[in-house]
């Protein structure tokens, strides 16, 4: 009985257990179907959506060409080593600085901008690292939660050309610029100066999405390939510049360890074919990672190196305005190409005006041979007296004197061509000015100022014949869909400019370089060369040199200005300079290495501009 | 009748389909795509498991040829000295995941709370055999039942590992109840888990399981006295988890339940994992993504993939069809470890068999439900599933013992 009444409990119990265990697993195969079956829906896409990125593409740069198409400026992958800091762990920073070999405090700070930024976006935590600790990084990637790494590129100079003032350097864009434009992400680069910042819109390319899976730490596991989405970045515009590669690398060369400015143009298109501003800088130590040390000594040289003094120097031009002086009197009927004016050694007007030596009787070509500041003191004078300085000042603007050339180089400044309300303004309210203020100007002292680029500008016309240009560096853009854009600007006769009265001009400068101060070092051979060399008086030292000049004498074909600071006569500072690149031009080579030794070797010497304004 | 006539080869082919199971899942869990992101010694889990399946294969066969008197006679023995290695265990033991579970003795790691479940079991069984039926009038004899398995729960507890300790506390009413205790009894004794489950997703919940249960109760027993106890019981439990939940509990055990109440509220913290298992099964559809293609279980987005949630690995590369395969297999094993119960003649037989049983599907159903985000996220592994060799092992020695008494239920009867 008592056996029974157990076997019977037993069986009830077993039941009991048996449909309670068999309900419950039926909840749970009923909590099974609802997630696998009726909410699949919910969770397939959202499994996708945990593993798929979609990620910001930044477009590959446009690359720079010289005029035979050499490749000036391309990219280079850089590594970099990005961290979000969602899945950050900051027990990993002591390890994560002996792979990066970077100080911890400079991680951990590192890690809080980069929280500041997103916490659930990749940041960019250290750029540019040696590919050998970039591996490292990588095969040890799951040591690192959050961190993860992208290849990068950066600008690259693939030739020994530096063209710092050409190129220009790039920066990462700020928080600003990146809020403002949808063209960026955070952390890329834009052209901060040279043609990278001009034709930023047309290297930069437009930026693509692409989709990319990711494990839980965030770290990139390469592209989801089963989807069409997302869409590649446009490539940025290819550049071709009007650049010669030699000239520019031996202008470069020339102006090592001078202080001054070259220009090169082509004076029937006013093509940049070379332009070198010294003391320059390395644009390769600027891109990729910044070079902070680099950047702060740039900043705090005195010598400002990031200054480009081809455009935006402000310097009297001297002697070498005396073509253009003379092309204005000629045209003003002050002077015929017969007119003499006798040099005794000076001008007398309320006070002597010095030549720099007795020159007897001189017309317009032996003046400008000769650099007669006689003549050009006498003949400035009679012009104030016969138009005035305004008309006098709007002839020489149409040569671009005083005002903008229009280059396509950020940061030009128009220099000084005097006006009557330029004296107003300067001088109107301490004293009266007048004649004696101005005579000076008509040999390019005084309060005249202007750029190597002007001067360049100054010689092409005269060469050319007369037609205002502009100058410029980059010849066509090319888009990545294979269309272009050539940069091709109007010549415009200068209204004013008579054949027979340029005649004139241009012999007189032929033999300023054929007889004249440009003999020594300007006169090369084979090719007829004319210019005019200048020294400019410089009350805080030694005097600058310029030399402006243009070649062949029939049919030029390049116009170049040279201005070396401090460094006395520019006939033989800044005239040799322009010699070797005429040779360099038109012969491929140096013909005489003794000039170049000369150049390399060159040390200023002190000169008495008072006595010799060459 | 030839000797493996009488072998329960049903059990054994559960047995080896759910190792099978797991080792698929462990090696697409640590070996497949998702190694790169893993540390060493966690690729070498496969292999680990490997070893430790064969070691329980000796185990298997050297019980099998253990008298089952054995069992009974060494039970209290057992259960002392695991007491005394399990209070070793929480002064001198290892720490992992923040639990004190590891005792190393001569470089071996020893998890002892595995083992004590199996102990406990043997000692309460024992106990209860001898003091026969448990009724109404002999209910001093369940209350030296319940002391016996709280002593193992408290050491337990003190290791910082609640998720044991809860298998045991669910084990001690399912006992008692196969021992006679009264239905009303046991249902009063059971009422206090269902109650805080609901209180913990809503204490208004918790009031209306009260009332429930109280009322059940009452018709089953139709005792005033046990019907009032077991609602003010409730009232107190629905308080106390109430003040559990915000004044007790460490901080991560209350966000755990928080997540659990509602993932959505911290995707990326406590909610985190319930989000990625929840994820990682529910993508999985009818069919899977098919084996090491998980994206969950790849690209790392699973925590403890190997071991407490593995189950989620299996239902998002096999999908319904493979974790509903899965949940069969275990529902046949227990359902037929709860028959060979009831087949056996010997009292001690069948509470270590229940026992047992009770003791897989606890773990079965916490984990599931965690992973499925039925239960706030609990520590547990799947049996003979998620990698851990001592835990594999011991599971292996209870399934052993089992089919040890079903094999010589015949010799090893109440009668002998």
């Amino acid at each position: 009985m008592l056996h029974n009444k157990q076997e019977k409990r037993n069986d009830i119990s077993i039941r009991v257990l048996q449909v309670t265990m068999i309900t419950i697993l039926l909840i749970i195969t009923g909590r099974l179907i609802q997630l696998q079956i009726i909410e699949y829906e919910t969770y397939g896409p959202l499994s996708l959506a945990n593993s798929i990125r979609q990620e910001s593409v930044s477009p590959a740069r446009g690359i720079v060409y010289d005029r035979a198409g050499r490749m000036l400026v391309d990219n280079q992958p850089i590594y970099t080593i990005t961290v979000t800091p969602a899945n950050f762990d900051s027990k990993a920073i002591p390890l994560l600085s002996e792979y990066l070999d970077l100080d911890p405090k400079i991680i951990e700070e590192r890690v809080q901008a980069a929280r500041r930024y997103s916490w659930h976006r990749p940041t960019r935590l250290y750029s540019d690292i040696s590919f050998h600790r970039f591996s490292q990084i990588q095969e040890n990637i799951w040591k690192f939660p959050g961190i993860g790494y992208h290849v990068e590129s950066k600008r690259h100079y693939p030739t020994d050309v530096n063209g710092s003032h050409i190129f220009g350097y790039l920066s990462e864009v700020t928080q600003q610029e990146y809020n403002s434009s949808r063209r960026y992400n955070l952390g890329d680069k834009a052209g901060r100066s040279g043609i990278e910042f001009v034709y930023e819109q047309d290297l930069r390319g437009e930026l693509g999405s692409r989709y990319i899976r990711v494990n839980a730490l965030g770290q990139s596991l390469g592209p989801f390939e089963d989807s069409q989405m997302g869409h590649s970045p446009v490539k940025g515009a290819d550049i071709y510049t009007h650049i010669d590669y030699e000239l520019q690398l031996l202008a470069e060369d020339l102006m090592k360890g001078k202080v001054g400015g070259v220009v090169a143009l082509d004076p029937n298109s006013g093509a940049v074919l070379a332009l070198v501003s010294s003391p320059d800088f390395d644009v390769d130590r600027l891109s990729g990672r910044i070079d902070m040390d680099y950047w702060l000594s740039l900043n705090a040289d005195t010598t400002n190196p990031l200054f480009n003094r081809t455009i935006s120097t402000m310097q009297p031009p001297g002697s070498t305005v005396k073509p253009l002086m003379g092309l204005m009197g000629l045209d003003f009927g002050i002077i015929d190409p017969n007119t003499v004016i006798t040099c005794r050694g000076g001008f007398t007007l309320g006070r002597h005006y010095r030549c720099t030596r007795q020159h007897g009787r001189q017309n317009l070509v032996e003046a400008i041979q000769n650099s007669c500041n006689t003549y050009f003191f006498s003949l400035m004078n009679q012009t104030m007296k016969g138009v005035g300085l305004n008309a006098w000042h709007r002839h020489a603007s149409s040569f671009g004197l005083g005002q903008l050339t229009g280059i396509d180089l950020p940061h030009e400044r128009r220099g000084i061509l005097p006006d009557s309300a330029y004296y107003n303004t300067h001088f109107g309210d301490s004293r009266f000015w007048g004649i004696g203020d101005l005579i000076s100007v008509g040999v390019g002292q005084g309060t005249f100022s202007s750029s190597p680029m002007q001067m360049g500008l100054l010689a092409a016309q005269l060469a050319n014949g007369g037609y205002r240009i502009r100058p410029h560096i980059v010849d066509r853009i090319v888009y990545p869909d294979g269309s272009y854009i050539t940069q091709e600007y109007e010549k415009v006769r200068i209204p004013w400019v008579r054949d027979e009265h340029l005649k004139v001009v241009q012999e007189g400068m032929r033999k300023a370089v054929s007889e004249g101060s440009g003999r020594f070092y300007a006169d090369i051979a084979g090719v007829e060369v004319a210019g005019k060399t200048g020294t400019a008086q410089n009350p805080h030292g030694i005097d600058h040199g310029w030399f402006i000049s243009y070649a062949p004498y029939e049919n030029p074909e390049i116009a170049i200005a040279v201005l070396v600071e401090n460094a006395g006569f520019g006939s033989i500072s800044a005239a040799p300079v322009a010699g070797l690149m005429m040779e360099q031009y038109f012969h491929g080579r140096i013909l005489r290495n003794w000039v170049y030794n000369y150049v390399k070797t060159f040390t200023p010497r002190e000169s008495d501009s008072n006595e010799e304004v060459l | 009748m030839a000797w493996y006539r009488q072998f329960d080869w049903l059990l054994i082919i559960c047995w080896v389909l759910l190792f099978t199971a797991g080792l698929v899942a462990i090696y697409s869990a640590t070996l497949g795509p998702v190694s790169q992101f893993l540390p060493d010694y966690i690729q070498k889990n496969f292999l680990n498991q490997v070893a430790w399946i064969g070691i329980s294969i000796i185990a298997l066969v050297a019980i099998q040829f253990t008298s089952p008197r054995t069992f009974q006679q060494i039970s209290y023995a057992l259960y002392i000295i695991c007491i005394i290695l399990a209070i070793a265990t929480v002064i001198w033991g290892t720490e992992a995941g923040g639990a004190k579970r590891w005792l190393v003795i001569g470089g071996l790691r020893f998890q002892i709370s595995e083992m004590l479940k199996l102990a406990t079991i043997l000692a309460v069984a024992n106990y209860l055999t001898s003091r026969r039926d448990i009724s109404t009038e002999h209910i001093g004899s369940a209350l030296v039942a319940v002391v016996l398995m709280l002593i193992p729960s408290i050491i337990i507890i003190l290791q910082n590992d609640t998720g044991t300790a809860l298998i045991l506390l669910a084990i001690i009413p399912v006992m008692l109840f196969w021992s006679g205790l009264p239905y009303g009894i046991s249902l009063f004794l059971i009422s206090p888990a269902i109650i805080a489950y609901f209180t913990v997703i809503n204490w208004k919940l918790g009031v209306l399981a009260t009332l429930v249960l109280s009322i059940a109760i009452f018709f089953i027993q139709k005792w005033p006295w046990l019907t009032s106890s077991a609602f003010i019981a409730g009232i107190l439990v629905v308080i106390g988890v109430q003040v559990a939940l915000y004044q007790v509990l460490k901080p991560h055990q209350q966000a755990r339940i928080e997540a659990f109440v509602n993932p959505a509220l911290d995707p990326q913290g406590a909610g985190w994992n319930v989000l990625q298992a929840k994820t990682a099964i529910g993508s999985g559809g009818l069919w899977g993504k098919g084996f090491l293609e998980g994206t969950q279980t790849q690209l790392r987005f699973l925590p403890e993939q190997w071991t407490d949630f593995i189950f989620p690995v299996i239902a998002e590369e096999f999908g319904f069809i493979g974790a509903g395969f899965l949940l069969l297999v275990f529902a046949v094993l227990l359902l037929r470890l709860l028959n060979i119960a009831g087949e056996h003649r010997h009292p001690f037989a069948q509470l270590v068999i229940v026992g047992v049983t009770m003791t897989f599907f606890a773990h079965l159903v916490i984990n599931l439900g965690s992973a499925m985000g039925l239960f706030p996220v609990i520590g547990l592994p799947l049996p003979f599933v998620s990698y851990g060799g001592s835990a594999f092992l011991s599971y292996s020695i209870m399934l052993a013992i089992c089919l040890n008494f079903d094999f010589y239920k015949r010799e090893f009867s109440i009668y002998s």
